[in-house]
């Protein structure tokens, strides 16, 4: 046998294992690119969807007046975003101090049992239907109370919040490096100061951020409210009776008889989802690349 | 990796005081409300100006007028515009210290919420059952408005009304007449081609006093009906399509060639959708209509607990899908602060002309003078602290 013919056999057999590896590896990369597309499509239809039924309905109306009464063209949604506003803010005050302290705890102080089974349920917490949420708290509070009120909303969404911003408190500190933490105790720091002083404001950027994307998502939930806040057409600011929200407005509007009712759905859903993605905006504009985790 | 936070806290301080100046605002507008809007206990209603009221010894429909309450109601689908519609005008025109908040929840919910005592009254399509009666034992049954469902279609090529008899019906949705031209069809509509096509039937999937009427009516007309299915607010469909409100059901209709279904009579005149005209217990068809719906009222006496169906009722031009809708008010109160605003409100609903012109204007049917009299003695048997609500 030819040692030359031999050789060159077997680049040609390279050869064509690299061309068939190249082939598949075009393929594979097109198959992807098209998935990842896909995948992004629906968001896109969403947004064309939302602007080209939302915008005939968005005026300078629905944003300043109560609804009319029904029947009657125009009026606007004030109520439903000041009770939005108001329930979403309620719920960001009563959630995002006890979730950074669970957060802090699991990261710091969890690295035992108690941590194992904590980290569980919260998340099986954050896996919680949140109807489920909204009836465990017409339960606890609404049916007590025999009253339905925004306070009882509001704590249905800072259930619905607290898995969410502990979990991603909980990463946030843990990527705070160990050198930081030893610097620290070098100085003589304890380490509660350590975590107070040091290692918390290093994290905040991004437990912000979690709070944000929590806040995103609690803004769009109908469901926790249902049973919970019920509803207004009066505009209210009294957290201890019912209020309304932006969700659940676009759910009563969107089955209602009124055409009108349903073009303020589609402007409200679009104001909705603008809002939302303002939040999203803003936070990579403040945080930037410190949102984006580097190992 | 080391992402300090040194250096560029400015941005961040500023977000957090931001987040600050808005909890502290919602909490100040709180606070606000709480002081200036009496509510719950700084409630005092005061049952109107006794001068002004029972001139002549006939209270004016007006007697809430000095009220001040925020009061919630919660049920019916189908009577939520015309309450909301009420309840504005009697916020903005007559009581300007009461808000009633009523939310529609659905008849069941209504109920439910009713006998919990969440809500300061409930509405419901269908008065409360001897079962339901006995959760909650002092419970006025009041009719304030009444209602009607028809029987709508999709089917190309059809230009003047059908018409339907109510064996008929039974059987399209029990499933025994499965296409258009069935011989009970085309004898009921001699002179239309009706198509050799499967009829689809839609209900509807949520639990609806719109069905209650439906199914209560095709009960009385069709002993098979009665005895497969029966009457419920949320039956089993023996055939058909499930569509959740009065919206799922308009949405199969619309979009399935053949389909049949049935709407409340004002949702069909605000979607222009085609409806049939029914035969009725005097064998007349009849088109549904706000003056063939009040006949069927006529048509039924109103006992004394007013719990009445008023479906399959006598009278040549009587609708025989109709029902009156009902407020569930609790016969006797501890507290007058949010019970007699709510009593006050609904005296106002029955006796004010501008109330009744409301209802007419959004093809709702205002219960008619004599009806409204028979409901009086109820209205002002109603007691809250020992007294009564209404001024004697």
């Amino acid at each position: 046998m030819n040692p030359r013919s031999g050789a060159s056999q077997l680049f040609l057999a390279s050869e064509g294992l690299y061309r068939r590896r190249r082939l598949a590896n075009r393929v594979m990369t097109a198959v992807m690119g098209i998935a990842a597309a896909i995948a992004v499509i629906p968001l896109f239809l969403i947004l064309f969807y939302l602007l080209q039924k939302g915008l005939r309905g968005l005026s300078l109306d629905l944003l300043t007046q109560d609804p009319n009464r029904p029947g009657r063209p125009g009026g606007g949604v004030r109520n439903s975003i000041v009770g939005s506003g108001i329930m979403v803010g309620l719920a960001t005050a009563i959630g995002v101090p006890i979730a950074i302290g669970c957060g802090v705890f699991l990261a710091e102080f969890g690295q035992n049992r108690a941590g194992l089974v904590i980290r569980f349920l919260v998340d099986v917490m954050a896996g919680i239907p949140s109807i489920t949420v909204g009836l465990f708290i017409y339960g606890l509070i609404v049916l007590p109370q025999k009253q339905f009120t925004a306070f009882a909303g509001a704590v249905a969404l800072a259930i619905i919040l607290l898995p969410v911003v502990a979990r991603i408190t909980e990463e946030m500190v843990l990527l705070v490096p160990r050198s930081v933490r030893e610097a620290a105790y070098a100085l003589g720091a304890p380490r509660w100061k350590t975590t107070l002083r040091i290692v918390l404001p290093t994290a905040l950027p991004g437990i912000i951020t979690g709070v944000l994307l929590a806040v995103s998502r609690i803004a769009g939930e109908a469901a926790p409210l249902l049973f919970t806040a019920l509803g207004n057409q009066f505009n209210s600011t009294n957290v201890f009776h019912a209020m309304d929200a932006l969700p659940l407005r676009i759910f009563v509007y969107a089955v209602g008889p009124y055409d009108y009712w349903h073009e303020q759905a589609w402007a409200m859903s679009l104001l909705l989802v603008t809002i939302i993605l303002f939040i999203s905006l803003a936070v990579r504009a403040i945080f930037g690349s410190r949102v984006t985790v580097r190992q | 990796m080391t992402t300090l936070f040194r250096g560029r806290k400015g941005p961040l301080l500023w977000l957090l005081a931001a987040a600050a100046l808005v909890a502290l605002l919602a909490a100040a507008c709180g606070g606000d409300d709480d002081s200036n809007t009496p509510t719950a206990a700084a409630t005092t209603a005061t049952g109107g100006s006794p001068a002004a009221s029972s001139t002549a010894g006939t209270i004016a429909a007006d007697v809430g007028k000095n009220d001040k309450a925020d009061i919630t109601g919660a049920g019916s689908t189908f009577a939520a515009p015309i309450l909301q519609a009420w309840f504005d005008d009697y916020n903005k025109l007559v009581a300007k210290g009461v808000k009633v908040n009523y939310q529609s929840i659905g008849s069941g919910g209504g109920v439910q919420q009713y006998t919990e005592k969440t809500v300061d009254f409930g509405a419901s399509d269908a008065p409360l059952s001897d079962a339901e009666l006995a959760k909650a034992p002092d419970t006025l049954n009041l009719p304030f408005v009444l209602g009607s469902v028809v029987v709508t279609y999709n089917l190309d090529g059809v230009t003047k009304p059908l018409k339907f008899d109510g064996a008929t019906v039974a059987k399209i949705y029990l499933g025994d007449i499965k296409k258009w031209n069935d011989p009970a069809l085309t004898a009921l509509n001699p002179g239309v081609r009706l198509p050799d096509k499967e009829i689809v039937p839609a209900y509807r999937s949520d639990g609806s006093g719109t069905s209650f009427v439906f199914t209560d009516w095709l009960s009385k007309v069709s002993p098979d009906w009665k005895s497969k299915v029966g009457t419920s607010k949320n039956p089993s469909w023996p055939a058909g399509q499930g569509g959740k409100g009065n919206e799922g059901v308009t949405t199969i209709v619309k979009q399935t060639p053949n389909s049949i279904g049935y709407v409340e009579l004002t949702y069909a005149l605000i979607n222009k959708l085609p409806f049939a005209d029914v035969k009725n217990k005097s064998g007349a068809f009849v088109t549904p209509s706000i003056e063939t719906t009040a006949a069927a009222a006529a048509g039924v006496q109103l006992p004394a607990d007013f719990r009445v169906s008023i479906t399959d009722a006598e009278g040549a031009k009587a609708y025989p899908i109709a029902s009156y809708v009902y407020a569930l008010i609790r016969t006797s109160s501890d507290g007058c602060s949010k019970y007699r605003p709510v009593v006050n409100a609904f005296w106002w609903i029955l006796h004010s002309k501008d109330a009744s012109a409301t209802a007419s204007g959004l093809n709702y049917v205002p219960l008619p003078p004599e009806t409204v009299a028979k409901l009086d003695p109820a209205l002002k048997a109603l007691k809250c602290e020992g007294q009564s609500a209404l001024p004697q």
